[in-house]
Formats: C-alpha cells, structure tokens, sequence
C-alpha cells in the first residue's frame, strides 16, 4: 500500500520516506479512491483463489499506508466470504492498552467468521521515532502484551491481571474470538534466539521478517526447525512464513516490462528510510537500541556498515540475486520460488503484487498469472517436497496469501 | 558499577554523558584528569555502560537510577562529596541532589539535560545515533560538539565503522538513554525544575556557547533554580555541548572555583 503520487525528483530532495518524509506532498486529489482499490485488490485476490490477504501496520510513511490494519481488516471480513485474513501484525508496544487489540481481533474474528489470523510485532525503528516507543524496554513490554491477549482469549473472565506494564484488574472480553481456543498467532521476528524460543514455547508460527532469501533463508528456518525440537516439537512448514514481491507476465520480457517502474520506484523512495543505505536509515541501529549490548557487539563484528540493502539494488541482476522481487513469466517465478523452498521448506508464502506506484491493472494481471498458472504447481510441487523431508506429517501443500 | 578512578583527596563524584568516559572513551579526558589533580575523582558508570549493569527489566525512570547510584554511593562509602555530570549524567546529579541535599558538597552541572523549557526541545539524539548512508555522523557530531569536523568530533565518531569498543561502549549509553531519557521527548522529567530549590549547595550551571543537544535555555533555568548557582549560567564561547572535552581547562577551572566555595 505505497503512496504512488511522489515528485519524480523525490529521491534527490528528501533523505527519508519514513518518519520525517513531509506529509505536504500528499495529494487529497489524485488519493481519492486510492485505499479502496488497495482493498479492493486484496477481494480480488480472495476471489481468484488466493489462500489468505495479509495486512501489516506502519506508521508515517509512504511504504504502507495502513496505519491501522484492523480497519482495512473490517473491510475485508465484510467484503469477501473466503480466505484468512491475516492482520502481520499488531505492534503492540504503540498500544496503550493490549486489551484493545484482542478486542479488536476478536470482533474480526467474529465478523469473518472465524477467519483471522493474529499477528503480533513490537514494530522496529521507525515506530520507535513515530510513536515515541522507547526502543530498549520494548520487548519485555511486547512479550508481555502477547500473554495478556493469549490469556484474554483463553481464561475466564473476569480475572486480574498483575503485570508489570498492563496491570489490570478486570480483564473479561466480549465478544470472545470465534476460533478455538484462539486464532493462529503469527510472530514476524529475524533470527534472534530470545524471539524464536519465545514462538516455539507458546506454539506460536514464525514469520521470518526479511524481505531477501538465499542461504539465511534456509538458515533461519533450520534454527527454528532446532528451536522447536528443544521445546519437544517436530517443525512442520506451516508454522514458518516468508515474504516476497513477485512481478508475473505472459514472459519474463513484458513482466519487466510493466512493473520496471513501480519496482524502482519502490525501491528507490519506498525503501529510503527503511532498508536503503542512501538517506537516513532508521529500521535498525545504534539510535533504535532494541538489541541487547552483548548482542550489539556481535552484530558489529560481524558486519560491514557499507554493505548495500535492498533499496540500494543498481539494476535487474543485482535484483535478481537479491532473491526479493521476483519478476518474470509464470515458468520463471515458478521455478525461483520453487528454489527457495527448496532450499527452506516453508508453508507460508506472503506474495506482494503492487509495488511503488505499480497501474492497478499491471497489478492484477499478475496476480491472476500467479494464481492461474504458478499457484497450482507450486502446490502440488510442495506438497512432493514436504512429504519428502517430513514423512510424520500429513502433507498440505504451500499455502500462498497475498499482501 | 563500572568505576574509574584517579588522583587522592576529598571525594568527588563524575557522572558522565553521551560524548565522554565510559559512554564513548574508555579513559579519563584531560578535563576529568585536571580535576584529579585536586580530588580523589570517583568516575561512575551509569547503568547498562561499560561494566556497570543494565537496569532490572521494567525499571525504566531517573527514580531507579536513583536507587542504583545510592547502592553505588554506600557501596564505595561515599558519605559526602562533590558531585560533577555532564549531559544525562547532569541530570541524573541534579536528581540526586535534590533529593539528598546533605550528601553534596558542591554540584557542577555540564551541559545538563534534565529539566523541561517550554519551547527548548533537547535534540533527538537517537535519530543523529542513525548515520546518513550507513556511515556517516555528521549531524551526530554536530549534535555533541561545536562543529561537526572538529577534531574531537571525528576522532570519536568517525565516518567509519569505528573501534569495536568504542561503538558498543556509544550503543550502551544510547541504550541508557533509550531506558530512562527517551519518554518524554527526550531526558528531562518534568517535577525535577520544580525541585531544584533543595539543593542548595554551591552550584555551578555551565555549558557550551554552540551546544546542538541541550539548548542553552536549560542551562539558564539550571542556574536560575539552584540556589547557590549564582543566577546565571556560565556560557563558554565557541564550544558545543561536549565543552568539557573542547575546552577542559576553562570548564574545570570553574568546577574549581565551585569546588572552593564549599
């Protein structure tokens, strides 16, 4: 859900679309209609056969225009009749009170009819800057919203709640989710230890926030895969999701073709701020101290500060090595996908179609390449590749949702 | 509590900030040694900082650090002292002293944070901690010295991915800050001003001309809240919010001078 309506000298006059990006350069004209089609892209896909529609929360950006998820959720419960809803996530840290989210989660789940997924993130750099959320005590605070929601879903009300940062004396929900005893609680986290423990422990599934897959891809899924044994637990790919834009033509040509603007402008404004080396990068680092001080340590010797991200991609081949944005014919981005799991047997598949300031017909003409004719082997190749390396479990293929 | 020490005497008591000993340099600065040459100069290290522990999770006001730099106090069998911060660690010397007037001799406060000026926003230094292009902390440098190319400035916070020690001792101190400076926006509580009248020891109010972190209003209201600062606050030209580094011999040669109205 980008702002497509940037000046095209955007990149040369602002240091960031995050945060401080001003919001003069919003345009009440040309937006009028532009969050419907936003949604209304999302019903298509639930109409073409998607498995799911995923929301996510930002704040002060021109990346994702979806402060409040749980609305474009609302809309999405009483719009369509199938699919999940999966709202990734909550960041929880920017409420004052998590009692609401599990309200608002259970009012979703009742509208849709049983039909979200909840998710929960403390929200990274950015929402430190935007909502005044200090970044050190967070994830003590985050951890401790997700077990009042847990236990608001699950034990009978009213009951006391005596914790450190939402004490409560009264916590006795109505209306209660639909789903028993909650919905599927997804978790987006990178490869610390600390989250993933947090995730296997409580059965939670893990949604590997990175937006480029290679080697760390398979790696973070065998740590979780280790995790969860530690805790008695057998992996099963459903527990694990991965994010991935993909761009589908009728040929590699005219996919590149129709998305070459929309993916560099995504890369070149949307990522400023975010995961771009120009400008002022705010997602991670010494200014968003989350990351424990031993840990920080590591994370220094280990890294090298001038190394490109995402935003800083020059051309179609480093995109391509990025593994991030898929873009080519059915064949093509079937055959990368399928590479990537591969590699990471992972069942969840997190698909974003628009990009930047992609036209809306480019937009769902791949999406409906994607389910008409990429959709459909990867299932069932998945399905080959699951049973192979998990023979205790009954075999689902890939599910795949759109973003 | 990580402490550094040096020279012998009467006690006196460092509270450090952002660009300083332990939250960026490992070893005292010609200021801290100067005053070493007078006291027996105690350097603590506020919590989560280079050896000292993290405060206990949930524990995230002034008031808990507090209660950490008493133990520290008591610990060391500092009964009554001079008390010197610059920065956060200002702040963190006025909460004290408010609070246990008797136990401060003198208190010096350089470039202090602490106290809410209507209008006079402390900058964010937890956006200049974010460096433009991966590297680059120039406004960093800015934020904490007169000029972003001075020599100090870059030889601390180079345009590069500096010394590891040096890095994670600025990420432990962001970190503090992150726990007990970060709401409201930013390092200040707003009873504190209110409560400067019980100190009232010899004071001293001090901060550089060109500080691009504190404003120099907080400064003024320091010295217009302590009794014994004099009323007005001493402004050292052409130095920016780490005077104490820039120009060691005029700010510890006022520290002096406040030491010797005790």
């Amino acid at each position: 859900m980008s702002y497509p309506y940037l000046p095209a000298d955007f990149d040369e006059k602002y240091e960031s679309g995050w945060v401080t990006v001003p919001n003069a350069l919003w345009d009440r004209e040309s937006s009028r209609g532009l969050l419907r089609e936003y949604t209304d892209q999302l019903v298509y896909a639930s109409e073409i056969g998607f498995d799911g529609m995923v929301l996510n929360e930002h704040h002060q950006n021109i990346y994702g225009l979806m402060p409040s998820p749980n609305i474009i959720a609302a809309a999405l419960a009483h719009a369509t009749k199938r699919g999940k809803i999966v709202v990734l996530g909550n960041l929880l840290p920017l409420h004052i009170n998590p009692l609401r989210v599990a309200e608002e989660y259970a009012m979703l789940d009742n509208l849709s009819d049983g039909r979200i997924v909840a998710g929960f993130a403390p929200g990274s750099g950015p929402e430190t800057f935007n909502y005044d959320i200090p970044s050190a005590p967070s994830r003590d605070q985050f951890w401790e919203a997700v077990d009042l929601i847990r236990q608001a879903w699950t034990r009978p009300g009213p009951f006391a709640y005596e914790g450190k940062h939402y004490p409560l004396r009264y916590v006795n929900p109505w209306p209660l989710p639909t789903q028993r005893p909650h919905p599927p609680i997804w978790i987006p986290a990178g490869r610390s230890r600390g989250t993933l423990r947090e995730i296997a422990k409580h059965g939670y599934s893990y949604f590997l926030s990175s937006r480029s897959h290679g080697s760390a891809t398979a790696k973070s899924q065998q740590l979780f895969e280790r995790t969860l044994e530690e805790y008695g637990q057998k992996y099963q790919p459903h527990r694990m999701g991965i994010l991935m834009s993909v761009v589908v033509g009728e040929t590699d040509a005219e996919a590149r073709e129709q998305s070459r603007e929309g993916v560099w402008y995504f890369l070149r404004n949307c990522l400023k701020g975010h995961q771009r080396r120009e400008g002022r990068q705010l997602t991670y680092g010494p200014g968003v101290p989350y990351i424990p001080s031993e840990e920080w340590r590591d994370f220094l010797a280990a890294t090298d500060p001038t190394t490109p991200l995402l935003g800083d991609t020059e051309d179609w081949d480093d995109l391509q090595r990025s593994q991030s944005i898929l873009v080519g014919s059915p064949d093509t981005v079937y055959e990368r996908i399928l590479a990537i799991l591969e590699a990471a047997p992972v069942g969840n598949l997190l698909l974003q179609f628009h990009l930047g300031n992609m036209p809306s017909q480019f937009t769902r003409k791949s999406m409906k390449l994607f389910a008409d004719k990429v959709a459909p082997r990867l299932r069932e190749a998945s399905m080959k590749i699951y049973a192979k390396r998990f023979p205790h479990l009954d075999s689902t293929p890939a599910g795949e949702a759109v973003l | 509590m990580g402490v550094i020490e040096a020279g012998a005497g009467e006690p006196l008591v460092y509270l450090h900030g952002f660009a300083d000993v332990h939250a960026c340099m490992g070893e005292l600065q010609p200021f801290h040694l100067a005053l070493a040459q007078r006291r027996r100069l105690i350097a603590v290290a506020l919590p989560g900082v280079n050896g000292s522990d993290e405060l206990a999770e949930g524990a995230t006001s002034a008031d808990d650090v507090q209660f950490r730099l008493l133990e520290a106090f008591d610990a060391l069998g500092l009964e009554r002292f001079d008390l010197v911060g610059h920065c956060a660690g200002g702040w963190m010397a006025a909460e004290f002293a408010v609070r246990h007037p008797a136990r401060v001799r003198t208190l010096s406060l350089i470039g202090a944070s602490g106290l809410f000026v209507e209008g006079e926003l402390i900058a964010d230094i937890f956006m200049h901690a974010q460096p433009e292009r991966g590297i680059d902390y120039k406004t960093l440098r800015r934020t904490l010295f007169s000029s972003s190319d001075h020599p100090l400035a870059k030889q601390w916070y180079p345009d590069i991915r500096g010394d590891i020690d040096v890095e994670a001792r600025r990420y432990q101190m962001l970190r503090f800050g992150s726990f007990v400076g970060f709401r409201p926006p930013y390092f200040y509580a707003r009873p504190l001003i209110g409560r400067l009248h019980r100190a009232n020891m010899p004071a001293l109010s001090i901060a550089g001309e060109l500080d691009g972190f504190v404003p120099l209003a907080h400064a003024q209201a320091y010295a217009a809240g302590l009794p014994g600062a004099g009323g007005a606050a001493r402004i050292v030209a052409g130095a920016g919010h780490a005077v104490h580094l820039e120009e060691p011999e005029a700010v510890a040669a006022a520290v002096m001078e406040t030491l010797a109205r005790a």
